[in-house]
């Protein structure tokens, strides 16, 4: 029987996705998952909430990195949600019991292993089971440097989760099978649909004009919100959905890892270049977070203010739309 | 670098304006961010050490390496400096 390896990674959903892809012998790393699952995205939504602050992302929406990857690669993958919990259990015990490593939706608030100062209620958090005895479940948590446990109860409890996102059971694993499509077409075609959601999707929250949207409306919060609620949304705009210490910047140094790869994968040095401007981007966004924290922690300097942040993401805007445009060139020339 | 950690410590309270720290009796295989953290830092002040470690030792936190681990005491951190720096 094969064996299922954990491996620690920076984000759940491309940690988990590179975790079952190994299983299925494809050495695939998490920026290579994150890459052709096209998971690099901006998109600034007032109108939806999350802890009643506007929603920014700078990836794509949970479960799409594991579609479009398997999608990608010609991978069958099987994915299920659930009315009935115990209907549930029975379908996660029986493809565990064949061997079968098997991922998860969550709600991160309701697992017992995951410290209790950092849970909060996030329930598009991915993990594998890969095993079992009786009633207690070997996990691998793609965000923990090991593999653990979790008892059937707790583990029922976090798949159903209630509120935003919830998880409704939902479990996806691969069948057997290799891949139909080769890595280096899977790989381009996500590059050419990242480049045109980036630089061509004519939708002013989506994308660089969604950067440049929320450049706008964040110079304009101390006077709209007042300076607490201001420096409110401005940490939310940092703080969400990134791997710590990284606001703004995580993704999109994963994705340039993933244009790093593609080097190899495509034969093309241009994509390293493509890298290099993309780190560089990184480290601008890297900037506006530091800048943002100090405001949001009022240890202002002189240069910072919130019309400096809002220049900071517009350069960010202006350079992400000339290298995707430059990538699109490229690839279509 | 012998004393790296101690001074990764003073640079850290100078840019997150902590005071009152003395970084010599400081726990270096400590937590250092989240809400058991020695020096009481937070995920925004992760990003202000981050652009520090880039910016003073020319040693970026990249996103292949999990920052979580990196950032995980001063030990951690500066062993990653120490593995990263030219020369």
């Amino acid at each position: 029987m094969r064996e299922f390896c954990h491996e620690q990674t920076a984000h759940c959903e491309s940690g988990t996705l590179a975790n079952l892809l190994k299983f299925q012998g494809l050495d695939i790393s998490e920026p290579m998952a994150f890459g052709l699952g096209q998971g690099l995205f901006f998109a600034y939504v007032p109108f939806i909430r999350l802890n009643k602050l506007p929603l920014v992302t700078y990836r794509s929406t949970p479960g799409r990195l594991l579609e479009q990857t398997s999608r990608g690669l010609g991978l069958d993958l099987q994915m299920r949600k659930f009315r009935d919990q115990n209907e549930s259990m029975r379908v996660l015990d029986n493809l565990v019991d064949q061997g079968i490593p098997v991922g998860l939706q969550t709600g991160i608030f309701w697992l017992p292993y995951i410290p209790r100062a950092y849970r909060f209620h996030f329930n598009a958090h991915n993990i594998v089971v890969y095993g079992r005895e009786g009633d207690v479940y070997r996990v691998s948590d793609p965000v923990m440097p090991f593999t653990t446990t979790i008892a059937r109860s707790d583990l029922q409890a976090a798949r159903f989760a209630r509120g935003a996102l919830a998880p409704k059971g939902k479990l996806y694993y691969f069948t057997d099978g290799a891949a139909s499509v080769s890595l280096a077409d899977g790989v381009r075609q996500s590059l050419v649909y990242v480049a045109k959601q980036m630089c061509r999707v004519p939708f002013f929250l989506i994308g660089v004009r969604g950067m440049r949207f929320l450049a706008g409306r964040l110079e304009k919060w101390p006077q709209k919100l007042g300076d607490a609620n201001a420096r409110l949304h401005l940490g939310q705009v940092i703080r969400m959905q990134e791997e710590i210490g990284t606001g703004g910047a995580g993704f999109r140094l994963l994705y340039a890892a993933f244009l790093q790869e593609c080097e190899e994968v495509l034969h093309d040095p241009c994509m390293g270049e493509f890298s290099s401007r993309l780190t560089e981007i990184g480290d601008q966004w890297r900037s506006f977070a530091a800048m943002a924290a100090r405001i949001c922690k009022d240890r202002r300097r002189d240069e910072d203010s919130f019309t400096h942040c809002g220049q900071l993401i517009r350069g960010c805007a202006d350079r992400e739309e000339q290298l995707f445009q430059d990538i699109l060139a490229h690839l279509q020339a | 670098m012998k004393n790296l950690e101690q001074e990764l410590c003073a640079k850290i309270c100078e840019v997150c304006r902590l005071t009152g720290i003395d970084c010599s009796s400081v726990d270096r295989g400590g937590t250092l961010i989240g809400p058991e953290s020695i020096l009481g830092l937070d995920s925004l002040d992760a990003m202000e050490i981050v652009v520090l470690v880039q910016s003073d030792y020319g040693v970026r936190i990249g996103s292949e390496e999990t920052s979580r681990e990196i950032l995980q005491s001063l030990t951690s951190l500066a062993e990653y400096i120490r593995v990263n720096s030219e020369g």
